[in-house]
C-alpha cells in the first residue's frame, strides 16, 4: 500500500513540477515579421509542418474585389503550431473583410481550435477597426500569430 | 546485469521520453493546456513504459541471469499495474484538455476523438485491453481463473502495444513534426519485438532442433510427488547449473499449450535431466501420465539461484516444494554444506533416501524439521533454532527455496541470527 | 526577448529604421535573460561583475532601484528569484529606440514592442495617436480607446498568458487585477510602473494616483473598472 501511495504522489508531483516549468518558461517568438527582436524559441523541429487553406470561408477573397477596395496579404506569422497568414480586404481605410490563408492544421486538434478563435478574431477583428485605431496595447499570447499577421497587414497598408 | 543498473537504465530512459515532451512542448498556459500537458506526458510515459515491461519478459539472459525470473517478474507485476493506471490517466486527461482547449463537451469531445481523430479509436480499444488484461491479473482474480487462462489472457497485451502503436504518431504533439523522435521510438519498439521474436520463440525452436527433449520416464517419489527423467543430446551445450530451471512444453495432446517452469531436481547429467513435481494443479497432475518419448520443447536453463564461488560453507534451507532445486545443489556443491528440510508433515518430505546417502557419502548434515512446532521443540524458522543447527551461522552462505511465506520467515530469522543480506539468497517459486 | 515590435514612421524614415532594429537586436543579445551569454544572465550567475558588463547595465539597475523604491518594493529585479530586469528592459529599449528616430528627424512616429508603445508627436496633421486598450476578459476586443500625443502606453495583464507576474511580497501570481493600463510621458518608467502596479493589485489606485504625470486605468477580475483622476484628459470617444 505504501507503494501505492508512493507511485501516486510522486507521479503527481513529477507532473505538477513539469508542467509548472512550462508555465513560466518564456513566450515563444513569432518570427519573420517586419521589425521583431527575436528571442531564442524552443519550438521543434518544423521542417515538415502541414499547413493548408481550409475550404470554405476562408478561401483567399482575391476575384471578388469591388471598386474602391484593396487586398492586403500578411507576412506568413510561424508559431510553434504552424504558420498563420492573414488577408485583409480594405476600403476607404477600413477592414472590411478578413481572410485567413494559414492556419495550423497538423492535427485534428489545431483545427478544432482554429475553427473556434480565427471566426472569433475576425469578428472582433472587424468590429475593433471600427475604432481606428493605430495600435493595440495588451493583445493576448494566443492570439499573437494573428496579430502579428493581421499587425503586419495593417503596417503595410494601412 | 545488476538489479541496479537495469533500474538505472529503466530511469533514463524514462528522463529521455520527459525530456522529448519538454523539447516539443511550448509554454503551458491555462486548465485546458496543463490537462493536455499532463495527458502528453503520462502517454510518452504509457508508450514506453509498456515497452520496458515486455523487455522483461523478453528472456533476455542478461536479465535472467543478473536479476532472476522471479524478481523480474514482480517487478513486471508492479510496472503492469502502474502502467495500466497511467494509460487510463492519460486517456482521461487528455478527452478533458482537448475538451478544455476546443470549447465542446465532455461528451461531444469523446465522440470527436473517436471518430475524426485517426488511430484514436483503436488506442481506446488497446487500452481497455489492457485495462482489462490489468483486471484479471489482480490477486483477487488469478485466484479464481486458471493458469493456462490467464496466461492466454495476458498474451492480448500484445495486441494491444500494435493498436496502440500508430496513434503515437499520429496525434502524438511529440512526434508531429519531429521525424528523429519517429525514427528512435519505431527502432526502440523493432528492438524490443526482435528480441521477443528471437529469444521467446527462435530459441527455444532452436533447442528442440538440437537437443530433442523427450520424456524418459516417469517415477512416483511420494504421495502426490513424481519425478520426470528428460533425456536429449547434447545437454552438455546448455551448461545448465544446479538451481536452475527450465521452461517445459510437453507436446502431448493436453498440455501442448502450456509451459511450465520446473526446476532440475538433481545434478545435469550429460544425457539426462530430472525434474520432480508436486501434484498441485491440473499440469502437474497430468505429468503422471507422460509416456516415454513425448517429445518436450524446452526453453532455459533460467534462473539465478545458483551458488557462486565462495570459501565459505553452505547451508541450504528449504520450505515444501523448495527442496527440488536445493537437492540439485546439494549434491553438487563443494565444501561443508548443512541441508534443513522444513516440512508440514513426514510424507512431505521427499528425497530422504536420496539426501540421506548424499549426506552420508560428502560428510554432510541433513536436519528434517517436521511438524508443529510442538512437535520440534520450538520454532523451526527461530533465530534461536538456526544457530544450534548450525554453528558458525553467521559465516556461511544460505539459500532459501520455499513458498514465499516461509522465505520471509527464514530471511527474518537469518537476520535476527546475524547474518548479512548479501550472504542469503532466495528464489520464490510463486511466479 | 520574445517580443514582436511594430514601427510606424514617416515614409523617409525606412534608412533609420534599421538603426533601431539593430539597437533592438542588440538589447536582446545583453539584456535577455533567456540567452545564457548575455550580461544580463552572466552576472546574475554572478559570472561577472558590474564592472564587467556594458555600461547600459547599471544604468538600467540604478533606474529599477528608483522603481522598486518608488513603488514600495513591488516592482523587483528578481521576480520569482531569477535576476531579471525585463520588466523595465523592454519599455526603455523601446523608448530608446523611438528617441533615435526622433534623433534622426523624424517629429511623428510610434514604436509598439508587444503592446507597450511609445509614440511621438502626431500621427498626421492634427490626428492623435489612437491606442486601443485590449479587453482582458473577451479576447479580441477593446475595452477602449485612448488617444494623444508625446506619450507612452503600458498593460499588464493577465488576459490569455495566465497570471505571470509575481507579487514579490507574497511570493505568489498577483491576481488583483485583471489588467491595469498605464499612461506617461515615456515607456520605461511607465511600463515598468504597469508592472508594478498590476503587483499591487486594487492597492495602485492610490499608488498611482500620487504620481505626478501618470494615470492608470485598470479593469478587475470580475469586470469592474476604475481609473485615476486625470486618465479622463486621454480618453477618446
Amino acid at each position: 500500500m505504501r507503494r501505492v501511495v508512493l507511485a501516486v504522489t510522486g507521479t503527481i508531483a513529477g507532473l505538477v513540477a513539469l508542467l509548472s516549468f512550462k508555465s513560466h518558461s518564456p513566450t515563444v517568438p513569432v518570427a519573420a515579421t517586419t521589425g521583431t527582436v527575436g528571442g531564442s524559441s524552443s519550438s521543434s523541429s518544423s521542417t515538415s509542418s502541414s499547413s493548408r487553406t481550409i475550404p470554405g470561408e476562408f478561401q483567399s477573397v482575391a476575384g471578388t474585389l469591388t471598386q474602391g477596395e484593396t487586398e492586403i496579404t500578411g507576412k506568413v506569422a510561424n508559431t510553434v503550431y504552424g504558420p498563420v497568414q492573414v488577408e485583409l480586404v480594405v476600403k476607404s481605410g477600413k477592414i472590411v473583410k478578413v481572410a485567413i490563408l494559414e492556419q495550423p492544421t497538423n492535427t485534428i486538434h489545431d483545427i478544432q481550435i482554429g475553427e473556434f478563435a480565427f471566426p472569433k478574431l475576425i469578428s472582433e477583428t472587424l468590429a475593433a477597426q471600427n475604432a481606428k485605431i493605430d495600435a493595440v496595447s495588451g493583445a493576448s499570447y494566443t492570439s499573437a500569430g494573428y496579430i502579428a499577421s493581421l499587425q503586419s497587414a495593417v503596417d503595410h497598408g494601412l | 546485469m545488476s538489479p541496479r543498473v537495469v533500474l538505472a537504465v529503466i530511469g533514463i530512459g524514462a528522463l529521455a521520453v520527459i525530456a522529448l515532451w519538454w523539447h516539443s512542448t511550448p509554454d503551458v498556459r491555462g486548465l485546458g493546456g496543463w490537462l493536455t500537458g499532463a495527458g502528453e506526458v503520462l502517454g510518452l510515459l504509457c508508450g514506453y513504459g509498456v515497452v520496458v515491461l515486455v523487455a522483461l519478459m523478453a528472456r533476455l539472459p542478461p536479465l535472467e541471469r543478473g536479476i532472476g525470473t522471479d524478481q523480474l517478474a514482480r517487478w513486471h507485476a508492479m510496472g503492469g499495474r502502474y502502467i495500466v493506471s497511467l494509460v487510463v490517466a492519460h486517456g482521461l486527461l487528455i478527452l478533458w484538455g482537448y475538451a478544455v482547449e476546443a470549447h465542446t463537451s465532455l461528451t461531444s469531445e469523446t465522440a470527436t476523438l473517436l471518430t475524426q481523430y485517426p488511430d484514436v479509436l483503436m488506442a481506446t480499444v488497446a487500452g481497455f485491453l489492457l485495462l482489462g488484461v490489468g483486471i484479471i491479473s489482480m490477486r483477487a482474480a488469478r485466484r479464481r481463473v486458471r493458469y493456462e487462462t490467464w496466461y492466454y489472457l495476458h498474451l492480448y497485451t500484445y495486441l494491444a502495444i500494435a493498436l496502440a502503436f500508430s496513434h503515437q504518431f499520429a496525434v502524438g504533439a511529440s512526434f508531429i513534426n519531429n521525424l528523429a523522435a519517429r525514427f528512435w521510438w519505431s527502432a526502440m519498439y523493432l528492438t524490443v519485438a526482435a528480441l521477443v521474436l528471437w529469444y521467446r520463440v527462435a530459441v527455444p525452436l532452436r533447442a528442440f532442433a538440437r537437443h530433442k527433449f523427450t520424456v524418459i520416464g516417469v517415477k512416483a517419489e511420494g504421495p502426490g510427488v513424481i519425478s520426470v527423467f528428460i533425456g536429449g543430446s547434447h545437454l552438455d551445450e546448455l551448461a545448465a547449473e544446479p538451481g536452475q530451471f527450465f521452461r517445459w512444453r510437453f507436446l502431448t495432446r493436453s498440455l501442448w499449450w502450456s509451459s511450465h517452469p520446473y526446476s532440475l531436481s538433481a545434478a545435469p547429467g550429460t544425457d539426462v535431466l530430472r525434474i520432480t513435481v508436486k501434484d498441485i494443479g491440473d499440469h502437474s497432475r497430468a505429468l503422471s501420465q507422460l509416456r516415454p518419448g513425448t517429445r518436450i520443447m524446452a526453453e532455459g536453463p533460467y534462473g539465478a539461484f545458483t551458488a557462486g564461488r565462495s570459501d565459505r560453507g553452505v547451508v541450504l534451507l528449504a520450505g515444501g516444494v523448495g527442496i527440488t532445486p536445493l537437492r540439485a545443489m546439494f549434491s553438487t556443491l563443494p565444501g561443508p554444506v548443512t541441508l534443513i528440510y522444513r516440512a508440514s508433515t513426514e510424507q512431505d518430505i521427499v528425497f530422504r533416501d536420496e539426501l540421506d546417502s548424499i549426506a552420508a557419502a560428502r560428510g554432510a548434515k541433513v536436519y528434517y524439521l517436521v511438524g508443529s512446532r510442538a512437535e520440534i521443540g520450538g520454532d523451526p524458522l527461530s533465530p534461536r533454532m538456526l544457530r544450534s543447527l548450525v554453528p558458525g551461522l553467521d559465516e556461511q552462505e544460505i539459500y532459501v527455496c520455499g513458498p514465499s511465506g516461509m522465505i520471509s520467515a527464514a530471511v527474518e530469522a537469518l537476520r535476527g541470527a546475524g547474518v548479512s543480506r548479501r550472504q542469503i539468497h532466495f528464489e520464490s517459486f510463486e511466479f | 526577448m520574445g517580443t514582436v515590435v511594430s514601427f510606424d514612421v514617416p515614409d523617409w524614415a525606412d534608412q533609420v529604421l534599421s538603426r533601431a532594429v539593430a539597437w533592438l537586436h542588440w538589447v536582446d543579445a545583453r539584456f535577455s535573460p533567456y540567452r545564457d551569454d548575455s550580461d544580463v544572465s552572466r552576472f546574475g550567475r554572478g559570472s561577472v561583475t558590474l564592472a564587467e558588463c556594458v555600461p547600459e547595465l547599471a544604468e538600467v539597475l540604478a533606474a529599477c532601484a528608483d522603481v522598486a523604491a518608488l513603488s514600495g518594493g513591488y516592482f523587483t529585479t528578481r521576480p520569482g528569484g531569477r535576476f531579471d530586469p525585463s520588466g523595465y528592459v523592454k519599455g526603455w529599449a523601446i523608448e530608446r529606440a523611438a528617441a533615435m528616430l526622433t534623433a534622426a528627424g523624424s517629429a511623428e512616429h510610434s514604436v509598439n514592442g508587444g503592446g507597450d508603445i511609445q509614440c511621438v508627436g502626431d500621427h498626421g496633421p492634427g490626428q492623435p495617436w489612437r491606442v486601443g486598450i485590449a479587453d482582458p476578459l473577451r479576447p479580441g476586443s477593446l475595452a477602449l480607446v485612448v488617444a494623444g500625443r508625446d506619450f507612452a502606453v503600458a498593460t499588464s495583464g493577465v488576459a490569455e498568458r495566465g497570471p505571470h507576474i509575481i507579487n514579490p511580497h507574497t511570493g505568489q501570481p498577483a491576481t488583483g487585477l485583471a489588467s491595469i493600463t498605464m499612461v506617461g510621458a515615456t515607456l520605461a518608467a511607465t511600463d515598468a510602473y504597469a508592472t508594478a502596479a498590476f503587483a499591487m493589485g486594487p492597492a495602485a489606485r492610490d499608488w498611482v494616483q500620487s504620481l505626478d504625470g501618470y494615470e492608470a486605468f485598470a479593469i478587475s477580475p470580475g469586470g469592474g473598472t476604475w481609473q485615476t483622476g486625470g486618465f479622463r484628459a486621454y480618453l477618446a470617444c
